[in-house]
């Protein structure tokens, strides 16, 4: 469906994006993931025209370059910062985004009021978007990117700042977007949100795509080795292992060889890697501000 | 994209950013509000604070012959209501008045007013009163030979009750009868029996005058009243070509202001508008979409000179219904306004897109439009300034536009004299906007 390739761009001397290729397949959700300032915004932003690239090719569906209107009546972008009229009612910003994509007359009505309905804001589609609490705007903001019923949804950090129950009904709705047959790349910070939603996952720092693929795979990949924290009172023995349930029983073993142990076992917990333990290896512990 | 949805997409553009406009009530006032207040107050002030006559018809009087008659004839004239009269000592300076449009009328008591008016029975032609009025005051102008009709038969009515007066008219008519030499003496014998028999009704009036002094119309003698179908005064107006070498009304000046305010208005509105997209993000979503920048320039541009235009159109509306503002000629006005506009959208695109953060090209453009609409007359009308700062005013478009407004209202320029400021407007624009649209589309393309 999407395909970058050998993308690059620069600011200055810093390489934003240093030569990422990646392939998006119909259908699928695709988690962008990356630390601050890793060069996510800046590829999405490129794979749909609004920054040109130095060097390398975007292509959709191999229908041009991404300014061409073609690719853009099939591309729906949510972007990181609240792109509504606050002055504007749920239902006028609605239209007006519509309008520019050509919609109009009962059309544009009936699409408005189906993805007002689709994020949960028909009932405040009357108010003006400036009374709306934080997650209202940011589904507002969701809805308008898909006024105009877009396959490919670009979703850059749409649950940011929201409060749990917005957050459940962005994902929520991204999840029936993704049955709908819908392609999504989403970018996030959260990993809980990546594992929840994401068929395939990218992790890109300093410009660079350092990895692509399935949750399971990158776990398996690069996640490391499972941890066994077998405490005894106060004391906690932390062990690294492929196989957690072997080195249970060794440590549960060799307490009863040992019946006058002084720190008998209170407790065993597992940690196994997951998507943000590939993250951290990947990307670091240090801070990036 | 085809044409259609282009345009229509670029008229909601424009739509929207007007509605936007509407909803920013601080905004709003500034845009259409404020200029309003601002032009009535300085009109106000220009016009004499309230404390000036400016409700009166400015009328001039020039009285060449110094009798009694014509001064009674000049004093009635000075107390007319509704009219504001100074004397000149010759007709030059009157005229000159009512061509620069200081008066509405001036009116001429010729030297031969008294003779003339001795004569009436005589001759049957009584003195002729000429009115020399401004030509586009035409309401003010037939009030006024009402009030000279009434005046001069108040003077025949003064004449006809002095005993004296009518004796020395009946005097010189039996006198003219007798050295005609076409009147047959049959002729002579009937009018000489009707003069004295006026003679004798004289003295009838003048003995009962004597006895019942207080009664209105005998007090002196005379004929009294019930001439009703007769002019003893011939009253000749003539229309003198105007010259508009000033404005005639405070109004007309602080129009022109008000224009200045509303067009400040509108282009730090708007430049705000687009730096307020750029910053949110929805300039983003615009560039998203399949429109190109050229639509959006289109539209964004629109919504500019929408306002531009209505804000100005309610200037001149609300001054030419509440405060007379005349507008002589619409179109020109309409070209004068157009004009305006239109160099304001490429000022706006200007502006807007030079500072591309949101503070810095809000904040730099309202204070650049300030310097330029201060020293382009927002607040001291530029005619009256220094000449060195006439000059300096040229390089604000304000003091373009409001040479423009002024030349369709109170200077009443002609289309070629126009052409200056209305070019000059109109290169503004044309720079502007290429040189906003080249950085819009480079900023676009570079994002």
């Amino acid at each position: 469906m999407l395909r970058l390739t050998d993308l690059r761009k620069s600011f200055g001397s810093i390489n934003a994006v240093d030569g990422v290729s990646l392939e998006v397949r119909r259908g699928e959700v695709f988690g962008l993931l990356g630390p601050n300032g890793a060069g996510k915004s800046t590829t999405i932003s490129m794979a749909v025209g609004l920054i040109a690239a130095d060097s390398g090719t975007v292509d959709l569906d191999n229908q041009g370059p991404p300014t061409s209107h073609r690719v853009r009546r099939h591309v729906g972008v949510a972007t990181q910062a609240l792109a509504i009229y606050e002055q504007l009612t749920g239902f006028e910003n609605l239209r007006f985004f519509g309008r520019l994509y050509g919609l109009s007359g009962p059309m544009l009505r009936d699409r408005v009021e189906r993805v007002l309905d689709l994020v949960g804001l028909l009932p405040r589609a009357k108010d003006v978007a400036s009374t709306y609490s934080g997650g209202m705007k940011r589904r507002l903001n969701l809805a308008a990117a898909l006024i105009h019923d877009p396959p490919l949804l670009l979703l850059d950090e749409p649950t940011a700042g929201v409060d749990p129950q917005s957050r459940n009904n962005i994902l929520d709705t991204v999840r029936e977007l993704a049955k709908q047959g819908r392609t999504i790349i989403y970018t996030t910070h959260y990993m809980e949100e990546a594992q929840r939603l994401c068929d395939r996952v990218g992790i890109i720092d300093k410009g660079r795509l350092l990895c692509v693929g399935t949750i399971d795979e990158l776990v398996r990949t690069h996640g490391g080795k499972s941890l066994v924290r077998v405490a005894r009172g106060e004391l906690e023995d932390a062990i690294e292992t492929d196989d957690p349930l072997h080195t249970i029983e060794s440590a549960i073993a060799r307490g009863r060889e040992t019946p006058h142990a002084t720190h008998p076992i209170t407790g065993i917990r597992i940690d196994r890697p997951d998507l943000e333990s590939v993250f951290l290896a990947l990307t670091g512990r240090r801070l990036r501000d | 994209m085809s044409i259609f949805q282009s345009i229509s997409a670029a008229v909601a553009i424009a739509a929207t950013d007007l509605k936007l406009l509407m909803r920013d009530k601080l905004d709003a006032f500034f845009t259409f509000v404020f200029p309003l207040i601002f032009a009535i107050f300085f009109g106000w002030v220009f016009g004499g604070a309230g404390g000036g006559e400016t409700g009166k018809i400015e009328l001039g009087i020039v009285q060449l012959d110094k009798s009694a008659s014509a001064s009674a004839f000049a004093d009635d004239l000075a107390k007319l209501d509704g009219f504001h009269v100074t004397r000149f000592d010759d007709v030059a300076t009157a005229q000159d008045k009512v061509r620069k449009g200081e008066l509405v009328a001036c009116v001429v008591i010729p030297e031969d007013f008294n003779a003339k008016f001795e004569d009436l029975f005589a001759t049957g032609t009584g003195p002729t009163v000429r009115g020399y009025v401004d030509p586009s005051r035409r309401g003010e102008t037939g009030l006024l030979e009402g009030r000279l009709t009434e005046l001069a038969f108040k003077g025949m009515t003064r004449s006809f009750s002095n005993t004296d007066s009518m004796k020395k008219q009946l005097a010189k008519a039996r006198a003219s009868i007798d050295q005609s030499q076409e009147t047959d003496p049959t002729r002579k014998f009937v009018f000489n029996t009707f003069l004295t028999g006026i003679e004798g009704l004289l003295a009838d009036n003048a003995r009962r005058a004597a006895q019942q002094p207080t009664q209105e119309g005998a007090a002196s003698g005379g004929l009294g009243t019930g001439m009703d179908n007769f002019r003893p005064v011939q009253i000749e107006l003539e229309q003198l070509q105007r010259q508009r070498s000033g404005p005639t009304n405070s109004y007309e000046v602080s129009l022109p202001q008000g224009i200045v305010w509303g067009l400040m208005g509108c282009v730090t509105a708007f430049v705000g508008t687009l730096a307020v997209d750029r910053q949110r993000g929805t300039l983003v979503r615009l560039m998203c979409s399949p429109l190109s920048t050229r639509a959006i320039i289109a539209g964004k541009s629109l919504a500019g000179f929408a306002s531009c235009m209505a804000v100005q159109w309610l200037l001149i509306g609300v001054f030419a219904l509440v405060f007379a503002v005349r507008v002589p000629e619409p179109l020109m006005l309409l070209l004068a306004t157009t004009c305006a506009s239109l160099g304001f959208v490429g000022l706006m695109m200007f502006l807007a897109v030079i500072g591309r953060a949101s503070d810095g090209s809000g904040g730099m453009g309202r204070a650049v439009v300030l310097v330029l609409a201060m020293i382009g007359g927002g607040t001291i009308p530029v005619f009256i300034m220094p000449k060195i700062m006439q000059t300096i005013s040229g390089i604000s478009p304000f003091s373009w536009a409001v040479r423009a407004v002024e030349g369709a209202t109170w200077r009443s320029m002609s289309l070629s004299e126009m052409m200056l400021p209305c070019g000059v407007l109109l290169a503004i624009g044309a720079v502007g906007f290429a040189l906003g649209a080249m950085m819009f589309r480079r900023n676009a393309s570079a994002h």
